[in-house]
């Protein structure tokens, strides 16, 4: 299959901002697609070369790009280089230079999207003292047969710019669409992709052997499933009314939720992100080693740092000083942990996904064997609001961010991927006077005066507008910051400095300097408000009126394991604003 | 043991020099081998140049090829073992059959042996450019490597021309330029026959790392070429070997 048809859809999805025209063209590609290389192209479509789990990612940097760039156009880096600081955008300057290219080579070859991915592929698996002059080479080679549109995509993708929009559920409309069916049976793909969290393979599968077959995609281990998701409430009388006045709570535990895939003596961890976090836990791995009896199991539970005198449990951020590559040992350490299980769903060849909340409670009982590293998070089944209340107050004494409120009826089954009503969030700051915290990306920021000379004084911070895949500002916010904080934003954020304002930032204000969006930070605000200025929401709630954090203040938590498309979104806060008018 | 060749070199510097002038283009080379030789013909990933090497069997000690295959393998990894050996140790390279290794054996003050994986085998042709050429212009490599280095200080790409008694070498970079002349019959350009004059620009970071890994297999350098097409550059080998590079022009913009 030639990459020109790729080449081609791409520019017909990007041309609309239309998420049903965006279907449609998404389905003419898949039809056009062998069905043998189908998973190759959905892989593509989403700048991928395998799911995300395995690992292997196409990405190099933006520099070594340029390099191939130059390579194969035969054009000075320093020139492409001044291009792309007008252009922004690594795909047109391809494109420009690629229609412009003076080095010639012996022959061409059309371009498939079969050497597209396999070129890919070897590049992402390039390691060793020779790897960057590989990946050049690899990708030069590809631009050479490339046509100026190839290029812009190719160029795209390796340096993680692709930026369709295509979500995970449009793949899933257009598969429907295409060889499901119709779109009514989304729901049962949709589930096969939940539990397996590789579209390719689902693709390939609906592809070859039709909406039949796709109940041939099981719980399998070292397969993540999707993790399911909490709705959030403020008050214990709302929550019981919502799960039929039967809950069973499990403390919140403030630290990284992961996934364990065991199988004998071979284990793997998995982050919310499902990202490999198997090195980062040595120390989990050989508790869970001997603590866990069945053969196989897929669980999930909660890794909390814990003080190293007194046991208490510590906050996410001590945990996140673990977060490293190297010198692992030395800061296990240093920052202990231990882990809390809260659900089972898979054990020893059953899947306990389908199961009620209480059969899966049951047999994670079962399995493990009593230990101080490994233990059940802490649980109380209650039907009465204020003995949920008061067993709140004991898990934020206790140190952790408050409760999950779990559904216990014959329905209570676990909802891979999704976010619904069978688990409902209560925490703490929704109790206080506060609403709740949310998580904002960094777009901007004002140079500090004064005692703050030198450092950045106020951050312009963004909600991810997820249906126009941009961020949006929300809020300015100065407080709460520590003087080390300052100088470690500065640190952090002196890479992604850019000299104009990003293309998917949305924002009137103008700040001093601007950020490539990256590093999301934990903010409490008191409320929201309409706000002229501000474009999360712009127009949702009024004519030309955005939503704005009041009072932001900073609570010292750095969400590094988030991406800035996993911030709060423009319409969560839509949500919360819609909720305080109430 | 079951194996498909065994060879011996004399000294490890001619094999590990022959790698290193390989390497520049090709990370993983596939070679032909055959009761002839040993051969290889291929391109780089980008395709702007081609190596033709070929190593009969006279230049080795021992030569003994049981049935012609093609075996590929990671030339930058050949080459840190060889780096291991001294200069005027030998070296034997077999490829057992059955596991697919290739193993290498350095004895000199004393022996080694490594081992090593063969990958698969590219079965893709490559052909030889068919270019009338209008100039065939024989220089030292050392002359032409100061030419080279002298342009590089300029400009990333250089101009080669000819006409009937002088090569030169023009580069101009942004604010810099450069012009090289060899005269004909002078102590570099040893021989200069000009049908038509012509000029070509090429890529100088190509040209110097070619020229420069080669030379160390060479002493004299033979050079064709023609308007605005590749140019040919043959590295004299002793006995009847065989490294040639072809590199595709620049088009001249400016």
């Amino acid at each position: 299959m030639n990459y020109s048809i790729i080449a081609d859809a791409y520019e017909k999805i990007e041309s609309t901002s239309k998420r049903l025209e965006m279907i449609d063209f998404l389905v003419d590609l898949l039809r056009e697609t062998p069905k043998e290389i189908i998973d190759k192209v959905i892989y593509l479509t989403q700048g991928k070369i395998c799911p995300d789990f395995v690992g292997l990612e196409v990405g190099i940097a933006e520099k070594l790009a340029i390099k191939s760039l130059s390579k194969a156009s035969g054009r000075d880096q320093k020139q492409i280089e001044n291009d792309l600081k007008k252009s922004g955008d690594i795909g047109k300057t391809a494109f420009e230079f690629i229609s412009e290219r003076i080095q010639t080579s012996f022959f061409k070859r059309t371009l498939t999207v079969e050497k597209v991915f396999e070129t890919f592929k070897k590049m992402a698996k390039t390691v060793g003292s020779k790897a960057i002059n590989v990946k050049i080479s690899l990708l030069s080679g590809l631009l050479l047969d490339a046509s100026p549109k190839e290029a812009k995509y190719l160029m795209r993708t390796v340096t993680q710019n692709l930026r369709l929009g295509i979500a995970d559920m449009t793949v899933l409309d257009a598969l429907a669409i295409s060889y499901g069916g119709g779109k009514n049976n989304r729901p049962k793909i949709e589930r096969a992709y939940n539990i397996s969290s590789d579209l390719g393979k689902v693709a390939q599968k609906i592809a070859e052997t039709g909406l039949e077959g796709i109940n041939t995609i099981q719980v399998e281990v070292f397969k993540p499933i999707r993790p399911m998701l909490a709705e959030r409430l403020s008050s214990t009388e709302e929550i019981l009314d919502k799960l039929n006045g039967l809950c069973s709570a499990e403390y919140k535990y403030d630290g990284e939720r992961v996934q364990i895939h065991k199988k004998g003596q071979q284990i793997t961890l998995y982050s919310r992100r499902l990202e490999n976090i198997t090195n980062q836990y040595p120390d989990i791995i050989k508790f869970i080693k001997t603590s866990i009896v069945s053969n196989t199991a897929i669980l999930e539970g909660e890794i909390v740092a814990i003080n190293r005198q007194t046991g208490a449990l510590l906050p996410f951020q001590e945990l996140m000083r673990r977060r490293r590559k190297y010198n692992v040992t030395r800061f296990m350490e240093l920052y202990p942990v231990s882990l809390f299980l809260f659900e089972a769903l898979y054990v020893d060849g059953e899947d306990f996904t389908t199961k009620k909340y209480f059969d899966r409670r049951k047999v994670l009982e079962n399995i493990l064997k009593k230990n101080d590293k490994i233990k059940l998070a802490k649980n109380f089944v209650t039907t009465n609001k204020k003995e949920l209340e008061s067993f709140f107050e004991e898990a934020i004494a206790n140190g952790s961010e408050g409760l999950i409120c779990k559904a216990t009826g014959n329905y209570s089954i676990y909802q891979a991927g999704a976010r619904g009503w069978l688990w409902i969030k209560y925490k703490k700051d929704y109790h206080s006077e506060m609403i709740d915290t949310t998580d904002l990306v960094i777009i901007g920021a004002f140079y500090g005066r004064g005692k703050r000379a030198g450092v950045y004084g106020t951050l312009l911070l963004a909600t991810y507008n997820k249906e126009c895949d941009t961020f949006e500002s929300v809020t300015k916010c100065g407080t709460g910051f520590t003087d080390e904080d300052l100088i470690k934003i500065l640190n952090i954020l002196k890479n992604h400095i850019i000299t104009k304002k990003h293309p998917r930032v949305i924002s009137t204000i103008d700040a001093e300097i601007w950020f490539e969006p990256k590093l999301v930070l934990e903010i409490i605000g008191a409320e929201i408000t309409l706000s002229p200025i501000h474009t999360c929401g712009f127009g949702s709630i009024r004519k030309n009126r955005g939503l704005a954090i009041r009072f932001p203040r900073f609570t010292r938590k750095y969400r590094t394991e988030k991406n800035p498309e996993d911030a709060t979104t423009s319409m969560e806060i839509i949500e919360i604003y819609r909720n305080q008018i109430k | 043991m079951n194996q498909i060749f065994k060879l011996k070199i004399s000294e490890a510097k001619l094999l590990r020099d022959m790698a290193n002038a390989i390497s520049i283009l090709i990370d993983e080379a596939t070679f032909k081998i055959d009761e002839e030789g040993l051969k290889l013909r291929a391109m780089d990933p980008s395709r702007v140049a081609m190596i033709d090497f070929e190593w009969p069997k006279t230049i080795f000690e021992e030569y003994e090829c049981v049935s012609p295959s093609k075996i590929c393998i990671n030339i930058s990894e050949l080459l840190k073992l060889l780096r291991r050996a001294g200069k005027s140790e030998a070296v034997n390279l077999s490829l057992d059959e059955k596991t697919g290794q290739l193993q290498i054996v350095v004895t000199g003050k004393y022996k080694r042996s490594f081992t090593m994986p063969t990958l698969e085998a590219v079965e893709e042709e490559v052909p030889t450019p068919k270019i009338d050429f209008n100039v065939k212009a024989k220089t030292t490599t050392q002359g032409l490597s100061q030419a080279i280095d002298d342009a590089q200080l300029v400009s990333d790409h250089v101009r080669i021309e000819a006409d009937s008694d002088k090569l030169l070498f023009i580069a101009s970079g942004d604010l810099m330029g450069a012009k090289i002349t060899l005269q004909k019959g002078s102590e570099t350009l040893l021989d200069l026959e000009t049908k038509e004059a012509s000029k070509a620009t090429f890529s100088l970071s190509y040209l110097s790392e070619i020229i420069k890994a080669a030379s160390a297999t060479s002493e004299i350098a033979t050079l064709e070429f023609s308007t605005d097409m590749p140019i040919r550059i043959d590295f004299q080998q002793a006995k009847q070997g065989k490294l040639i590079f072809f590199l595709a022009p620049r088009i001249e913009t400016d």
